[in-house]
């Protein structure tokens, strides 16, 4: 029990916030492994914000538990040198200076000036350090968040869409972040309902929808089954074959088949044996997008329009 | 408590908010003192010395520092960033009234220095009895007392609001408004009211004030509650 609290570096457990007669978050239990990058993915309003309040002890829940390292956030000792967090990118007063918001946080936490300047050449924002934060472009403002959270050091990062408002410069600049981060060894936990954004670079995932579990895992197992699509002149003969081997067949386009319970080593040698050209063999497996949007995407009701076939 | 402390006091500094007070207390100073001593026309001591207590208009503006203070914390959502630090928000209220009281003291100084050295000159040309070292004690220590628990009281109020709109104008109806009419219909009860110790406080004299050392203790009173109040329902707030 003891080393399986090691591994984990959150657990949460039949965690539930109801507002008045809302569930924000519904019975959710998950765990993040200590050392790995999560993705903690559900679309707007699916209750991730809410769950990571939580555990940062800014919400109290209606039932259940949030543990950091085995135990409560209050109960942490020494909060800002075990986990950083950034929740909201506004979380600065607009008429202070990026290095004056950050130096009010050392102060509380005990930590010397020397390590503001230190984080703020980390995100690169030492030139802009005495700008006032309202000031700031959305991507500075995403960076000053993330400087805010590497005061203490800290072994666990909590993120809260952290790529919001970002340009493609600024995703990338967050995406190599994130890789130091964890090259650094550091858990972290991020947020967010753009797939693209942290697909990349995420260990695993958590995906939620309307407060509840819907899947966990190594964001390869979430990547679902592989498939092969297999191009051949003689396409009719190819799919009896492979149905006669028990695996599925559909059509994509006109001279390709997309298997389903084969790979691609296996439809190749059973074309071989069977005498039949190939002129294309090519394995995929669904992208994390479609996985997410099939786990979160709410079936029509009755009195939706359905669309046309 | 001294981390909490020094880190109000560096966010007090880092930005405008108490130097646009500081400017509003200058203008009142002055007005109050320019027309207490030229239109006013102070011939007894006590009126002279009320010419140099400031702290009975200034003790509101400094309650509505402590207020915009700790209510921009909600407003600009700062209050998570420290939380995350420090997770028992009971201490970070207690010190941000702290830091606060000890603003209220030295925006108070400053006035006080403003009205004395206006007020000084000007009351000298004024008939009637001289003031003495302690009419000039009495005011100075009555106005800093009120400015420092003013400051401390607004931060009471402004953690337990949370809301900013909501806190200022309740609070601005409170003591301009609530405080002196029910001073005037039920003065009994009206004297207990914060805006009216706070007056007291600062020397403020009519037949129906607290003595001082009663204004002290019901503001401190004030204090206290909003301080409890405060630390139980913010203890019990979701941080948006």
């Amino acid at each position: 029990m003891v080393g399986e609290e090691r591994e984990s570096a959150i657990r949460v457990v039949g965690l539930s916030k109801r507002y008045g007669a809302t569930a924000a978050v519904d019975d959710l239990s998950f765990e993040v492994r200590a050392g790995a990058v999560t993705g903690f993915l559900g679309p707007n309003g699916a209750g991730k914000t809410t769950t990571l309040r939580i555990l940062l002890g800014l919400a109290r829940p209606t039932a259940g538990q949030a543990m950091i390292f085995g135990q409560p956030f209050a109960a942490i000792a020494d909060p800002v040198r075990t986990v950083g967090a950034a929740l909201e990118i506004s979380g600065f007063h607009p008429g202070r200076s990026g290095r004056n918001h950050l130096r009010s946080l050392a102060v509380l936490a005990g930590l010397p000036f020397s390590r503001v300047e230190e984080v703020l050449k980390l995100v690169e924002l030492t030139d802009a350090g005495d700008r006032r934060a309202g000031k700031y472009s959305m991507g500075m403002r995403q960076r000053l968040a993330l400087a805010a959270t590497l005061l203490g050091d800290p072994s666990l990062l909590v993120l809260d869409e952290p790529a919001n408002g970002l340009d493609p410069q600024g995703i990338r600049w967050l995406r190599d972040f994130l890789r130091a981060m964890a090259a650094d060894g550091r858990t972290v936990l991020i947020s967010s309902h753009v797939l693209s954004e942290v697909a990349q670079t995420v260990d695993d995932v958590i995906v939620i929808h309307h407060g509840r579990l819907v899947d966990e895992g190594p964001v390869d197992r979430l990547s679902g089954p592989q498939r092969v699509s297999v191009r051949s002149p003689r396409l009719a003969d190819l799919a009896a074959e492979i149905e006669r081997a028990g695996a599925e067949v559909s059509h994509a386009e006109n001279d390709v088949l997309v298997v389903s319970g084969l790979n691609a080593a296996q439809v190749g040698d059973l074309a071989f044996a069977a005498g039949l050209p190939l002129h294309e063999l090519a394995p995929h497996a669904a992208s994390l997008e479609e996985v997410f949007l099939e786990l979160t995407t709410d079936p029509p009701t009755a009195h939706e329009p359905q669309a046309p076939a | 408590m001294s981390r909490v402390l020094s880190s109000e006091l560096l966010k007090l500094r880092t930005t405008r908010t108490a130097l646009g007070f500081a400017g509003v207390g200058v203008l009142l100073v002055l007005l109050v003192v320019l027309v207490g001593t030229l239109a006013g026309n102070p011939t007894t001591a006590i009126d002279k010395r009320q010419v140099l207590s400031i702290g009975d208009p200034l003790a509101a503006v400094l309650l509505l520092f402590g207020v915009v203070g700790a209510t921009s914390e909600y407003r600009h959502r700062t209050v998570a960033a420290g939380a995350l630090i420090v997770p028992s928000r009971l201490r970070l209220s207690i010190g941000r009234m702290v830091a606060y009281g000890l603003a209220g003291l030295g925006v108070g100084a400053l006035m006080l220095i403003v009205s004395f050295a206006i007020g000084i000159p000007l009351l000298s040309g004024a008939s009637g009895p001289s003031l003495t070292a302690s009419d000039y004690a009495q005011a100075a220590g009555g106005s800093l007392l009120a400015c420092g628990l003013g400051a401390m009281l607004g931060v009471g109020i402004g953690v337990l609001v949370a809301n900013q709109v909501a806190a200022v104008i309740g609070t601005l109806v409170i003591v301009f408004v609530v405080d002196p009419v029910l001073l005037g219909v039920l003065p009994h009860v009206g004297k207990f009211l914060f805006g009216n110790a706070l007056s007291a406080v600062a020397g403020r004299s009519t037949s129906h004030e607290l003595a001082f050392g009663a204004a002290v203790a019901v503001i401190l009173g004030w204090t206290a509650l909003a301080l409890a109040l405060a630390g139980w329902v913010d203890s019990r707030r979701d941080i948006a």
